[in-house]
């Protein structure tokens, strides 16, 4: 199994490769998984984070494949805007700005609906 | 701000020297770099396989003197609760059948003049960047009398390994009724945490086996990590098998004899059949000879590519690094050593590192079923890293007991994930 974040960073990689020649305003379109902008570039590395502790395999800890940018961004705002939440991902998410929590949310969403 | 929004040049600059695009090498300093990282722990093994993936063509060596890790994560376990030593044992084969190259080896010294790593077998490595991972040495001598030789008498097991089995074997030998002494160090050390984990497995190890026996924490400082959810643990769990003794009720070790089993405070000296001593403890020798050590014995680093503030082209990371409010841990070092391979893999493409946000989550238990925790977000923009504002925090005091569950088996989860990270 492959590294989250291995994939992150070489799916961002392979991916601008196919868009090298895309302009600067790519990064203001909100882009599908296939068309990775710019954003994702320091939502890959933002995702570094995450593999520290979510793998492919979901037990305790779930598993970030299959859910969709809006879906992940969605959680993570929450997590941050739950004053009352206690768990580890409430107190992490309290020290991501909304931009981090959008790019590191595109980063990770389109491997994870990779088959 | 807007430096971490400038990533797309990254990503350009690691795609041409991937060869994926069909341009020139504009910008590419090296076309087959000689990476070297010495120390193969959470830093160094995450270190090399991101920057195998980063960069495919360059020459990547590890040097590590053991054929197999032994983590420090969970070893309180091994301790406490007789999980089998192997269930730490990591070897290096998913490294070295993804093209790293291992040398199984004691690195010397570093020449910084001509940029090589010279090994014990006398093979001399050139590098264009360096990434040492050495983790940390014990300061013999700090607490007098405790020497390499005391530590195979009053065991530190601060490394994973025999000294673990020691301290475990010690415990089981001892007769019900005596008395185990742990000695903890002032900051900073290896896991923040740690020994007080430790003692909350011991104890438990004690009030199941050796229901007279009580262990005694010396501590050199009056207050730690998690340490009201600590307390709580011990008032309801351990009230007659754990006495916690810090800075201000004479806590501080200054001396241990291994011949007599005893340690001495400022106005004390007690006896105890087990006596683990975690001593004080500096980077790893290796850092000393590269020159990237200060007179604190850590290291100096820039927050955003962990390059050596005092040698250029030496990258350290983990245990062995300034990078506090980041504590040493297991977490830190496996994202650190990420965060570095990135700003390795630019440099190399001559392109500046960018920030980030790191993070950090540690898990310790206080019982065989329940654990707490601590997590921490930074920021490395500025001159070193530091905690942003109203992040992070630890568990809940006064939780029900599915949350400590909860939190226990987040900590399997992740012990699987990082070491699957960082050893394949």
């Amino acid at each position: 199994m492959p590294d989250r974040n291995l994939q992150i960073l070489m799916g961002a990689l392979s991916v601008i490769s196919l868009a090298a020649c895309g302009s600067a305003s790519d990064r203001d379109t909100q882009q599908p998984a296939f068309s990775l902008s710019d954003a994702t570039d320091s939502g890959a590395q933002l995702a570094l984070a995450c593999s520290g502790c979510h793998s492919a395999a979901s037990g305790a800890i779930v598993s970030l494949n299959g859910y969709t940018r809006e879906a992940l961004e969605t959680r993570l705002l929450q997590y941050k805007s739950e004053a009352d939440g206690t768990t580890v991902m409430h107190r992490l998410a309290r020290g991501y700005s909304d931009d981090d929590i959008a790019e590191v949310s595109a980063a990770l969403a389109p491997l994870g609906s990779a088959p | 701000m807007t430096s971490r929004f400038n990533r797309r040049t990254l990503i350009k600059g690691a795609a041409i020297s991937l060869g994926l695009v069909g341009l020139p090498s504009v910008g590419l300093s090296q076309a087959k770099p000689n990476i070297v990282i010495v120390g193969g722990g959470f830093g160094g093994a995450s270190a090399a396989r991101l920057l195998r993936q980063l960069m495919p063509s360059a020459s990547i060596t590890l040097v590590e003197e053991n054929a197999k890790y032994t983590a420090c994560p969970f070893s309180n376990l091994v301790i406490g609760l007789g999980r089998p030593l192997d269930a730490q044992a990591f070897s290096y084969t998913g490294l070295e059948s993804s093209g790293i190259t291992l040398a199984y080896d004691r690195a010397l010294d570093v020449d910084v003049t001509n940029k090589t790593v010279s090994l014990a077998s006398g093979v001399t490595l050139p590098f264009d960047r360096l990434i040492l991972s050495p983790g940390v040495d014990m300061r013999w001598g700090a607490i007098e009398g405790y020497s390499q030789d005391a530590a195979e008498l009053l065991p530190h097991a601060w490394k994973a390994g025999p000294q673990t089995r020691l301290l475990r074997e010690q415990l089981q030998a001892m007769p019900d009724g005596d008395t185990v002494i742990m000695t903890v160090p002032p900051a900073p050390y290896r896991c923040p945490p740690g020994p007080y984990e430790r003692a909350s497995m011991i104890a438990h190890y004690l009030k199941t086996q050796k229901p007279n026996s009580k262990l005694i924490v010396l501590d050199a400082k009056d207050s730690f990590s998690k340490m009201t959810l600590f307390q709580e643990a011990w008032a309801e769990h351990y009230p007659d098998h754990l006495e916690w003794r810090g800075a201000i009720d004479d806590g501080r070790v200054s001396r241990v004899d291994a011949a007599t089993n005893t340690v001495s405070t400022d106005f004390e000296t007690l006896q105890a059949t087990v006596i683990n001593v975690i001593p004080p403890q500096k980077t790893g020798e290796i850092a000393d000879r590269a020159g990237v050590s200060d007179a604190t014995g850590w290291c100096p680093i820039d927050p955003i590519s962990f390059e050596s503030r005092l040698q250029s082209d030496i990258h350290v990371i983990g245990d062995a690094t300034i990078a506090a409010p980041m504590p040493k841990s297991a977490f830190s070092a496996n994202l650190q050593a990420k965060v570095c391979a990135v700003a390795v893999a630019r440099l190399l493409s001559d392109l500046p590192p960018q920030p980030t946000v790191l993070a950090n989550t540690c898990y310790s238990y206080t019982t065989p079923d329940e654990a707490i925790s601590i997590a921490g977000v930074y920021t490395n923009e500025g001159s070193s890293l530091s905690s942003i504002a109203g992040a992070g925090g630890v568990s809940p005091l006064g939780a029900d007991k599915s949350i400590r569950a909860a939190e226990a088996a987040q900590a399997v989860h992740w012990f699987e994930t990082i070491t699957s990270e960082a050893f394949g």
